[in-house]
């Protein structure tokens, strides 16, 4: 492993003055993925910035609208009980991420930040609205979440500005969600994956929020087949509608894991039943 | 370029210089030597280097040993009893022959005594997805999952040890 300096800031502040001091320092918060890709040669940063010692980011607030701090870890999710109640989604995409060790060290923002298009927590967050402020010396700004993907491993991030939190509105009183994932076996990240949200009264869905991963450059919302549900009753042959309408939306490769051809027939088959699963959820 | 780093490993602190990219996993072995933990991919997926973090099981190979200065860590040399005296887990991995070649074994014996701190007993659906990120290449996993087994009768019967922190 190339050797890099190492700093341990106590603040925002100090992380930016840092940053700025050092061209080809990066931060990092659990080192999951950073390490992985030092040791591998794939990056060479001169010093890590870490972002460990700053307290401030690692809160989680369930109020109002809920605040996830960037560096809680996917561990420290599920082991809420509030935030996973209000929020099931949270925790179907964090029980089978990685395994135990990993979740204990990998973060919510660095999940995001790392911008794999097969992040597991980027469908279920796209899904619920989610958006998220970042900081940086000149201040602090909000995006949605949907703008906050550029390109896999790129995002909305300029240099020096750090994510700090994700912000969720509360649910809705009649939310109903469902995340399906598909992989190979255990650890294995997705082949695809699905997740749904929407309120659903009255046998009528609003509000629905589809997103998948790992079948575009970036995480994504699939709009066509949120407008097409959007105030309607669910039946079979919406569910079918919506799930040819789900693979047009796409744009899935062929790689080691899986052909684009698989691809395709998975998020056709995983929307129509994330949908239906959804729908028949009892709260 | 070194640093200065006390780190408080089975309830001892240690300071000692080390290089600001060294990992947790390099100064336990080369610095302190408790070559208990073993290094098998490096890349946080194969859990032969795990030990706990405040309690909770981590990837030795992917912590810089900065980043957890000052924050208790265990290893498999500090689930020792008094005299030497294997952990009912170590105890019960023995017994029901839940090691072959042993190199992957440290790593499952610290997932596992986390896991029955947690859940003192656990399903075997509980105990494999507790070891999901803990590989064995020697074997088929089945006498490693009679040996967690064993462990939380044991620890049910009252061999309980003092808890690792």
């Amino acid at each position: 492993m190339t050797p890099f300096d190492y700093h341990r800031p106590e603040t925002l502040a100090e992380a930016f003055r840092i940053a700025g001091e050092i061209p080809g320092a990066r931060y990092v918060a659990g080192g999951t993925d950073v390490l992985v890709r030092i040791r591998s040669g794939r990056e060479r940063p001169n010093a890590l910035i870490s972002l460990g010692r700053i307290d401030t980011l690692a809160r989680l607030e369930l109020g109002s609208v809920t605040r996830i701090g960037a560096r809680a870890t996917i561990g420290q999710v599920l082991d809420h009980p509030e935030l996973t109640s209000a929020y099931p989604l949270l925790a179907q995409a964090a029980r089978p991420f990685g395994s135990t060790q990993v979740r204990n060290l990998a973060t919510v923002g660095g999940n995001l930040c790392n911008a794999s298009p097969a992040a597991d927590m980027a469908p279920v967050l796209l899904a619920l609205d989610a958006r998220v402020e970042i900081e940086g010396p000149q201040g602090t700004r909000e995006v949605p979440l949907d703008a906050f993907f550029k390109g896999p491993g790129q995002t909305d991030l300029a240099p020096r500005e750090v994510l700090t939190t994700i912000v969720l509105e509360p649910p809705g009183p009649d939310a109903r969600s469902c995340f399906l994932r598909k992989s190979r076996v255990g650890m294995d990240i997705a082949l695809t994956s699905v997740a749904a949200h929407l309120q659903l009264a009255d046998d009528r869905l609003t509000r629905v929020r589809i997103a998948a991963g790992a079948v575009a450059p970036c995480p994504l919302r699939l709009r066509a087949v949120e407008d097409l549900l959007e105030g309607r009753t669910v039946e079979p042959g919406l569910l079918d509608e919506a799930a040819r309408l789900a693979a047009s939306e796409i744009a899935p490769i062929t790689d080691i894991r899986a052909s684009a051809n698989y691809r395709r027939r998975l998020t056709r088959t995983l929307v129509r039943r994330a949908v239906a699963a959804a729908c028949e959820e009892s709260r | 370029m070194s640093r200065e780093c006390t780190l408080d490993v089975n309830g001892s602190l240690t300071t000692l210089q080390v290089a600001p990219s060294a990992r947790l996993i390099d100064v336990l072995r080369d610095n302190l030597g408790l070559t208990g933990t073993k290094e098998g991919c490096g890349n946080g997926e194969c859990g032969s280097c795990t030990v706990l973090l405040e309690g909770r099981p981590v990837n030795a190979c992917l912590l810089i040993a900065l980043e957890v200065e000052g924050r208790a860590i265990t290893t498999i040399e500090g689930l020792l009893g008094p005299g030497g005296k294997l952990s009912p887990v170590q105890q019960a991995f023995v017994e029901a022959g839940g090691i072959q070649c042993g190199f992957c074994t440290p790593g499952m014996i610290m997932s596992a005594t986390a896991l029955l701190e947690a859940n003192p007993a656990p399903t075997d659906a509980e105990i494999r997805d507790a070891l999901v990120g803990n590989l064995c290449r020697c074997t088929g996993y089945t006498q490693i999952i009679e040996s967690v087994r064993a462990a939380a009768v044991r620890l049910g019967t009252g061999d309980r040890p003092e808890a690792p922190r």
